[in-house]
């Protein structure tokens, strides 16, 4: 009874997701959407570095910047079509990534995590200031739009193409985790000397955690930046970069939905407090800066491995036994 | 000529550094306290500016009066983070990266809170340390008198900081907590006491350091983010986040460099040669270059 419950829970879930854009009430909430969608795409990847691989990433925005200008400028300046623009963006953050998986050799926690602070600042002082190249914060415009044959894609197309991202995002995420990798990077992350007792090239695999997940927020950044079709520096300044990895520890760093739910959630949040309360447009940015950090401060394992507890309790299986590498539920021999 | 322009900019930078310095001293006091980094530290500057402002032009306070009003409420802001963010993330099973997370979205909320109560537009600072426009001479060279009194402070602050470090029993508590907890502990110190004290002493500093840096930076969003934070990290890290006179130097090195890169290449690219000059340090001497308290690498 409770596994035709599970069924019915998923299809409808899955259901929803197809019909989304049918639901919505307007553009701007499916435009909302898409943006969530990116910002999926982005706080997974951060998830896969952070909880799965133990390194910390506060760059995030620089990755996502890189990838949304090379995209930008490849097809602009170049006239290439976009896929070859998405392609070449994500190649390059993949790569600024192997670059700053360079320092992590060395250094731990903090250290790192100053790293990765000052990498993103570099990208976005480079942003404002390389102004023949990048428009500075005057911006840069004309960027094409994707289109089939001459019409040009509607926010539901976006969407759809967004979710499909998404989606491959996590399968691969979830393909890694399994493989031979993954392993390396949970052993890496459990103890480093000792998984390099065992023949685990640390190195190898801290930089492979970060050139995927820097590819991500390469992908989302060039998506981006061809859903608008205009660029400026301004959403990729540091504070964007704290938002990523907020939506990762709300979302949960030990569950592959951690990105998920915290990239929809911390999307939503401000909209939802901006656009549905009145005479609140001055302090919707307090509120949601304080129930994200009440959620980090009562819940710092995060709401998805929660939720998911909760469901499995619902299906009547053992949430206890759920755990990061047991995550069908069985009991560990 | 050229060596008074010499002149000079040193002195705009050791200045400016040193206050770079003092905030690097809060995140040095809360390292060694509880091993973790504030992000929030650059908050308290922006805090304890706007309270100045309040105080200083809005409840026509006297100076002495609005500073150490201010002061006193950052203190107790110090203790309010204490028990009301660290101690629960930690009650929750949250770790190092919670905490980080948890101080980034409260520099998010403190931001917020300011630009809903003050408005984004930054205000003029109270011309306490003399007009913009007043020069102290010193022979051939002039100092903007703002400068001037900016360095007396630091100074002041300085040499009372090491008198409260090496000669008090205060300090010796402190640095016995911040060698060995568990040893400190065992020797009879308070930690409890000792890290409530480094707490309150992380966000002071860093609230004067915010008061001296507003007549440069106005009272404005800027005092509580972005870049003046990360060179307060910069210059904690020169100092291996250890060695609190250390942060004190690496802040100068930052605000020396930072001069020196807008005299001879652009101003727009400083921050970019302040951040680069981290990232070689990260790499070079991740202990520190100013740090004589841990040997060794």
């Amino acid at each position: 009874m409770r596994q035709i419950i599970k069924r019915i829970v998923y299809f409808l879930f899955f259901t929803f997701l197809l019909c989304m854009p049918l639901l919505s009430r307007n553009d701007y909430d499916l435009f909302v959407t898409n943006r969530a969608l990116l910002n999926v795409i982005l706080a997974s990847g951060l998830v896969f570095l952070t909880g799965f691989a133990g390194q910390i990433s506060l760059g995030q925005a620089g990755f996502s910047a890189i990838g949304a200008y090379t995209s930008a400028l490849v097809t602009v300046k170049l006239g290439l079509p976009i896929p070859v623009g998405i392609l070449a963006g994500v190649a390059l953050s993949a790569f600024a990534g192997l670059l700053v998986a360079i320092p992590s050799f060395k250094l731990k926690a903090f250290f790192l995590s100053l790293m990765t602070i000052a990498f993103g600042q570099i990208v976005w002082l480079l942003l404002v200031n390389l102004t023949k190249l990048t428009g500075g914060s005057q911006g840069l415009f004309n960027i094409p739009l994707m289109k089939i044959g001459n019409n040009l894609f509607s926010n539901a197309m976006y969407y759809y193409v967004f979710l499909a991202f998404a989606v491959l995002s996590l399968v691969l995420i979830n393909r890694i985790k399994y493989s031979h990798i993954g392993r390396k990077m949970f052993a890496v992350n459990d103890d480093e000397i000792a998984a390099e007792a065992c023949g685990i090239n640390s190195k190898n695999t801290k930089i492979m955690a970060f050139s995927i997940s820097a590819a991500l927020a390469g992908l989302s950044g060039s998506l981006y930046a061809h859903m608008l079709g205009f660029l400026t520096p301004e959403p990729f300044v540091f504070f964007e970069s704290g938002n990523a990895v907020a939506m990762a520890v709300v979302g949960g760093l030990r569950h592959m939905s951690g990105g998920v739910i915290g990239g929809v959630l911390l999307t939503w949040l401000p909209e939802l407090l901006r656009l549905n309360i009145r005479g609140f447009e001055n302090y919707y940015l307090i509120v949601n800066a304080s129930i994200v950090l009440l959620i980090i401060i009562f819940l710092p394992k995060g709401l998805g491995a929660s939720l998911f507890n909760g469901l499995s309790r619902l299906w009547g299986e053992n949430p206890r036994a759920m755990t990061l590498r047991n995550p069908k539920g069985k009991e560990k021999a | 000529m050229l060596f008074n322009d010499l002149l000079q900019n040193i002195i705009g930078g050791v200045t400016v550094g040193s206050t770079y310095g003092l905030i690097g001293l809060g995140v040095v006091f809360l390292w060694q306290s509880i091993n973790r980094i504030n992000f929030a530290n650059i908050s308290s500057a922006m805090l304890a500016a706007y309270l100045f402002y309040t105080f200083y032009t809005q409840l026509h306070f006297g100076f002495f009066l609005s500073f150490i009003c201010s002061i006193l409420i950052i203190a107790i802001y110090g203790m309010l983070l204490r028990y009301l963010v660290y101690e629960p993330i930690t009650r929750h099973g949250g770790d190092k990266l919670e905490f980080v997370v948890a101080t980034l979205m409260l520099c998010i909320l403190w931001l917020s809170v300011i630009n809903a109560t003050f408005g984004g537009l930054p205000k003029p600072f109270p011309p306490v340390f003399g007009e913009a426009t007043s020069f102290v001479q010193m022979g051939p060279i002039s100092i903007p008198s703002v400068y001037f009194w900016i360095f007396l402070v630091v100074l002041l602050l300085i040499l009372g900081l090491y008198f409260l470090l090496r000669k008090t029993f205060i300090g010796k508590m402190l640095r016995a907590t911040a060698q060995n907890k568990e040893a400190a502990a065992l020797m009879g110190v308070n930690v409890n006491l000792t890290t409530s004290i480094a707490f309150m002493m992380a966000t002071t500093i860093v609230g004067i350091a915010g008061i001296l840096l507003a007549p440069i930076y106005f009272v404005s969003l800027e005092l509580g983010g972005g870049s003046i934070g990360v060179k307060g990290f910069a210059s904690a890290v020169m100092g291996g986040l250890i060695d609190p006179f250390g942060a004190i130097l690496g802040g100068i090195t930052i605000g020396l460099i930072e001069n020196f890169s807008t005299l001879f290449i652009s101003s727009a690219y400083k921050d970019i040669i302040s951040f680069m000059i981290l990232v070689v340090v990260l790499l070079w001497k991740p202990r520190g270059i100013f740090n004589w308290t841990t040997k060794g690498d």
